[in-house]
């Protein structure tokens, strides 16, 4: 761990100075390959590609509902609802499969998810309450609300197995999908007139609103843009396990919110990349992967996680009072 | 290195506090290198210097707020090794610091008590504390209810909190870091009378500011930071204020009078408020035509600001009309203004105008995004170029690519970068509020010198300012607002410090 600290050590002088430019999150990344080595000396199987494809099938849900959450935070703004607006998209989707077949199912998650994604972005950008008071209120609604339409027991979902076909060197679909929203998230952070005032607003959202920024508008989106991963991550759930319940995707916003601040992205907003959650992502997944690997029971993998995300927070904010002013 | 007095002229031969050989390191960059300076019981020592000069850290270093790295602090004889700010408080000293802190949700008479509470038995007496708090606003002639809260009160008024709360109990040394930024003439007026009432008590008092007038006024001793070392300790009366300007920025200032006028009186105007309405101002008619400087002044509370803020679009308006280039408009959001060739420099640069933790190209370039990029995708090239194209003319230090955070420029090189932010964006309409506050001397001069050459170049410029130098600098008229409404216009002949401070009600500032 002290390796970490000097490394974020060097990552804030490098932002600082601006002349070296050593990437942000070098620290991230030199972590990563400790885990790496320290897990390829422990399991023989670690190394192997079936297993790195395991590693990201493992994280496509929660890093799809990332990305959307990267976009979010960076702009200032938080959400909590994604674990149970999740399972409420499955399950509306499931009744929907049952009731009209798969393909209006699927139109149906999709405005499932944009709606909860629209009424998130309604009471922050028009009403005006506060983001972590928004969704913690909403994560309760569509948890409560999934629980009361479905019941206790599960809900099956048939003929709808797409996430887990392996149509190309062995890669699931849901792992690809999860791929390819993180490079269009990546580049839409990186190269976009959108990216840069998600970036304005969380930087200064009223010396953002100076420069001719619509910041309620461009916020509204990015609550969409939850919302519309949420729609995804339901689809994708749905047909892993072939069903939904009440209790599926409990907890997931913790796993969301760790990767992406482990990420580097802080909770002030200004700064974050897409990149920097992909890191924060491996950093647990791979952590959960070789504890598994190593035989380590999945309850201390909690423990780990948790222990991860504060002394991320920890080291950043050690960093900012030893180097910033 | 530095001119050390032999005894101070008023009061006691050992001065109460004396510090020597200061010096103080920030990571690798040594601010202070060795700071010599006594403050004497029953005198006042200004302290000057450009931003950046280490100022702020020195008072902070024996308000016990930072430590430093080598050198004596001496108190009443006795070094002392101030570790933390209660170590300091209870040596008698106190610092009202140039950033408000206080406690916006609680009370005016809890905000002057804060601290040392009043208590019996672990109870806070109220009665006591609002005693207590009366008359420390009675000492300053402050007319604030003690049961208001403070978020609801001006920022001159909390200010004249902050000092209030210092000024209870028995300070033996006070520190004032730029105090009169936010208040009234009246109020500054007072603060000057308290500070002679402690003066005669025997209170050493140390005074940041960088108005020269104020310095002449009430220092007994002027002591000026360059570069974080001691470069004029003198007795004013021995000192011109060139000679205290130069000591601060190193080299003479020309007073720079590259006069720019502007006799077009036939120019249809690019701008024309009527009847502009809003909270903090009423019935405000004001033009700007091309090539026209207008300088609008008013102090602090008669809602300059405010209504330079409603012309773009961003503060409230209640009623007026608005014309830019003929056309009428009702600006419902900045987009909106700035679409229409208007620019905007709002007062308080950190919280209003820098995108703190991104780039200075970036900060450039905000307003210009939709129109560098290529459907919809921008690269930091684009940035970097816009960035580039404006770094001479308006004589950014920085890297010319502009990859720094903006936050580690010093003011005035985030200031020219604000004002390159509309120069790219191509607008021709720039009103500018306080556009040199917390800018030092040589920049100042910098950036007055690129609104005449803007003005020279066909631009129409509203400067909208409670710093009489911004106007009497640059402006080719001026209008002066007093309590939200325009009670003189004056032509670019009669424009001085003298009249505007009269016209705005304040008495004499100067000498």
């Amino acid at each position: 761990m002290n390796n970490k600290t000097a490394a974020a050590v060097l990552k804030g002088d490098a932002r600082k100075s601006g002349r070296v430019r050593v990437p942000e999150s070098a620290a991230l990344l030199f972590f990563l390959a400790l885990e790496i080595v320290f897990f390829t000396f422990n399991s023989p199987y670690f190394l192997t590609w079936p297993n790195w494809v395991n590693i990201f099938t493992a994280m496509s849900i929660t890093g799809i509902l990332a990305a959307g959450g990267t976009i979010l935070l960076i702009g200032g703004q938080f959400d909590l609802s994604v674990g149970s607006g999740m399972a409420f998209v499955a399950l509306m989707f499931a009744l929907a499969a049952q009731a009209f077949g798969i393909a209006p199912a699927v139109f149906v998650a999709l405005l499932t998810g944009l709606g909860i994604g629209c009424l998130n972005g309604f009471l922050v950008t028009v009403v005006g309450v506060n983001a972590l008071i928004t969704t913690l209120g909403t994560l309760a609604i569509f948890r409560g609300l999934t629980l009361s339409i479905g019941g206790a027991s599960s809900v099956r979902v048939n003929g709808f197995d797409w996430a887990i076909m392996r149509p190309l060197f062995d890669i699931p679909l849901s792992a690809a999908l999860f791929v390819v929203i993180a490079v269009i998230v990546g580049c839409l952070l990186a190269f976009s007139v959108f990216g840069r005032t998600i970036y304005a607003i969380g930087a200064n959202d009223t010396a953002a609103r100076l420069v001719g920024i619509r910041t309620r508008t461009t916020l509204f989106i990015a609550f969409l843009g939850s919302g519309l991963c949420m729609a995804l991550t339901g689809l994708v759930s749905a047909s892993q396990l072939g069903s939904t319940s009440g209790t599926t995707g409990m907890g997931l916003e913790l796993a969301v919110v760790t990767a992406i601040i482990l990420g580097g992205t802080t909770l002030k907003g200004g700064v974050g990349s897409m990149f920097g959650t992909v890191i924060g992502l491996l950093i647990v997944g791979v952590l959960n992967n070789g504890m598994t690997l190593m035989n380590i029971n999945s309850t201390w993998q909690q423990v780990a996680a948790g222990a991860l995300l504060i002394m991320a927070v920890s080291f950043d904010q050690l960093r900012q009072r030893f180097l910033g002013r | 290195m530095s001119m050390m007095p032999q005894t101070p002229e008023n009061g006691t031969d050992v001065p109460f506090l004396s510090v020597r050989g200061i010096t103080k390191s920030f990571g690798p960059i040594e601010v202070l290198h060795g700071v010599d300076l006594d403050l004497a019981a029953g005198t006042v020592t200004a302290l000057l210097g450009e931003n950046g000069a280490g100022k702020s850290t020195f008072v902070r270093i024996i308000a016990g707020d930072h430590t430093h790295d080598s050198g004596q602090i001496i108190i009443d004889r006795q070094p002392l090794a101030i570790r933390s700010v209660t170590q300091a408080r209870d040596a008698g000293i106190r610092l009202i610091a140039q950033e408000l802190a206080d406690a916006p949700t609680l009370t005016v008479a809890e905000n002057i008590s804060l601290g040392e509470l009043p208590a019996r038995f672990g109870l806070v007496s109220r009665g006591e504390m609002k005693r207590r708090a009366r008359q420390a606003l009675e000492d300053l002639g402050a007319d604030i209810p003690l049961d208001a809260r403070v978020s609801s009160l001006r920022l001159g008024e909390r200010q004249i909190i902050e000092i209030a709360r210092a000024s209870i109990g028995a300070a033996r040394c006070m520190i004032f870091d730029e105090p009169t930024a936010a208040l009234s003439d009246a109020e500054t007026r007072r603060l000057f009378d308290l500070i002679a009432r402690m003066k005669a008590k025997g209170t050493a008092i140390l005074y940041i500011t960088h108005r020269l007038d104020e310095v002449f006024e009430i220092a007994d001793r002027v002591c000026v930071l360059r570069d974080g070392r001691v470069s004029l300790n003198a007795d004013p009366a021995t000192v011109t204020q060139p000679e205290v300007v130069t000591a601060m920025v190193g080299h003479a200032v020309e007073s720079n009078r590259d006069a720019y006028r502007y006799d077009r009186a036939d120019e249809k105007p690019m701008l024309a408020a009527r009847g502009f309405s809003g909270r903090g101002f009423s019935d405000v008619d004001l033009t700007v035509a091309a090539g026209e400087i207008v300088g609008l002044y008013g102090k602090i509370g008669s809602g300059v600001p405010e209504f330079a803020a409603s012309l773009f679009g961003a503060g409230n308006r209640q009623g007026g009309t608005l014309e830019i280039n003929g056309k009428t408009e009702n600006f419902r959001h900045p987009a909106e203004a700035i679409a229409a060739g208007v620019g905007f420099l709002p007062a308080e640069r950190k919280s209003e105008g820098l995108l703190g933790p991104r780039s200075s190209a970036e900060n450039l370039a905000a307003p210009s995004w939709g129109r560098l990029s290529r459907i919809g995708a921008i690269f930091r090239n684009d940035e970097t170029r816009a960035f580039s194209r404006w770094h001479d003319p308006l004589k950014i230090r920085s890297s010319r690519d502009g990859g720094e955070m903006i936050t580690t420029l010093s003011g005035g090189n985030q200031q020219k970068v604000l004002i390159g932010r509309w120069l790219e964006s191509g607008a021709k309409l720039l009103l500018l509020v306080e556009p040199t506050r917390g800018v030092d001397v040589g920049a100042r001069e910098e950036i007055y010198h690129v609104l005449r050459e803007l003005a020279r170049s066909g631009h129409g410029i509203l400067i909208a300012s409670s710093d009489y130098e911004d106007i009497t600098q640059v402006a080719t008229r001026a209008l002066v607002m007093v309590r939200g409404r325009i009670v003189r216009a004056l032509p670019q002949e009669e424009i001085s410090v003298a009249r505007l401070t009269e016209v705005a009600g304040g008495g004499t500032d100067e000498q």
